[in-house]
């Protein structure tokens, strides 16, 4: 039962990766590309981490896995803010793009 | 009856005789020599209307190169022939007596710092060296500064003083320790796990630059100086070459001193791996962090 719904946890992790992956390569402007890219580091991780957590039994390794969604929850937005805000601040055409799409 | 003379010629200056024989020919022919100079014979490259020689010649340099290297391919042994020179008895004794031998459970960590540690203290002194590169093209001090830079340098702090960054510092206050203690972690377990000096110190050196994208110049003036630079990058590769340094004048074979291996998969062990993989750790931190300071402030 416990690998069932491991592995149901981990299927739609790598479901929500591959819709990711496909939204990277699919949009055209970055703002658009850092958006679908997030949905893989935030909701595809939590959810593969999730299926591992179930199928564990320590609760030491529980406690590292809930560590690495934590880090990548606090890192990742911060990358990805960054990126934004050297977009915002350096393209010369900002307005118009934005107010085109 | 030329040779003869020339014959005389070398007897006489074989023999020391310096008196010329046809002195008055030599005064009736002579001609100012011509400075010669090397640079006549290249002269025609620097017309402007070769671009089409020079476009050929490029070509043709590229294509002397790539034949060069494809012979050099064609030469190469055969993948996957038991015969080649790579498939010798030094990765069987590796593999076999690593372990007893170097007292490293990782054993590659083993083998750049034990059996390879000159190659590694070299790969150390290469990074340092292209830190020193940077440094010494990079660095503003009096020599190498004028108004304009200054302008710049001033505006750029006005701007970051007024930049409001929230976000970025309540992550570096929160993850910065986190980050420099896994790096330390990596560091201290390469001979145990996965890892080492090189890449504990790229973590390390991470941590440092989030730092210092978060908190700016003044504060990380507070704990990371150019003098600590310097001590810390000097320091570590001193340290490295003192404790290899033994091992050849000892004959390359740790003869009449062994440095006590102690039990495989403890931390105090492996003899000198733990040390050396401190050392380079340093060095790497400090040469990551090193060129971020550069490129973006132009000091340490």
């Amino acid at each position: 039962m416990r690998e069932i719904i491991a592995g149901i946890f981990i299927c739609l992790g790598v479901i929500v990766f591959v819709i990711s992956v496909f939204g990277v390569f699919r949009l055209r402007y970055i703002l658009n590309k850092i958006h679908s890219a997030a949905l893989g580091d935030t909701l595809g991780l939590a959810l593969i981490v999730i299926g591992l957590i179930v199928l564990q039994t320590e609760a030491l390794q529980i406690l590292k896995l809930f560590f690495i969604v934590l880090f990548f929850w606090i890192s990742a937005p911060i990358a990805t803010h960054m990126i934004a805000k050297l977009e915002t601040l350096t393209n010369e055409s900002y307005e118009e793009r934005v107010k085109d799409k | 009856m030329e040779w003869r003379m020339w014959l005389q010629k070398i007897k006489d200056w074989v023999d020391g005789y310096t008196v010329m024989i046809d002195a008055d020919m030599y005064i009736a022919n002579r001609k100012r020599r011509e400075k010669w100079d090397w640079r006549s014979i290249i002269d025609f490259i620097y017309e402007k209307d070769l671009h089409k020689l020079h476009n050929t010649l490029c070509v043709m340099c590229c294509v002397a190169f790539i034949g060069v290297m494809l012979l050099v391919v064609n030469d190469l042994p055969q993948y996957g022939n038991v015969n080649n020179p790579a498939n010798n008895e030094v990765s069987v004794r590796y593999v076999e007596e690593g372990l007893e031998e170097t007292g490293a459970v990782n054993l590659v960590t083993g083998m750049i710092l034990d059996y390879r540690a000159f190659d590694t203290f070299a790969e150390a002194n290469v990074l340092f060296l292209s830190v020193m590169g940077v440094l010494f093209l990079l660095k503003t001090d009096k020599k190498n500064d004028d108004k304009q830079q200054q302008m710049v340098r001033k505006k750029d702090a006005e701007m970051e003083a007024i930049e409001q960054k929230p976000i970025r510092q309540i992550g570096a206050k929160y993850l910065t320790p986190f980050i420099l203690l896994y790096g330390i972690y990596i560091v201290i377990n390469g001979h145990i796990s996965p890892g080492g000096g090189f890449a504990g110190g790229v973590i390390m050196g991470g941590g440092m630059i989030f730092y210092a994208t978060a908190f700016g110049k003044e504060k990380m003036e507070q704990i990371f100086t150019f003098r600590s630079f310097a001590n810390i990058s000097v320091g570590s590769l001193l340290t490295y070459f003192v404790c290899k340094s033994y091992s050849f004048f000892t004959g390359a074979n740790h003869v009449g001193w062994e440095v006590p291996k102690g039990v495989a998969g403890n931390i105090l062990s492996a003899g000198l791996i733990l040390p050396l993989n401190i050392c380079v750790g340093l060095v790497v931190a400090c040469t990551m962090y090193g060129f971020y300071a550069l490129y973006t402030k132009g000091d340490i």
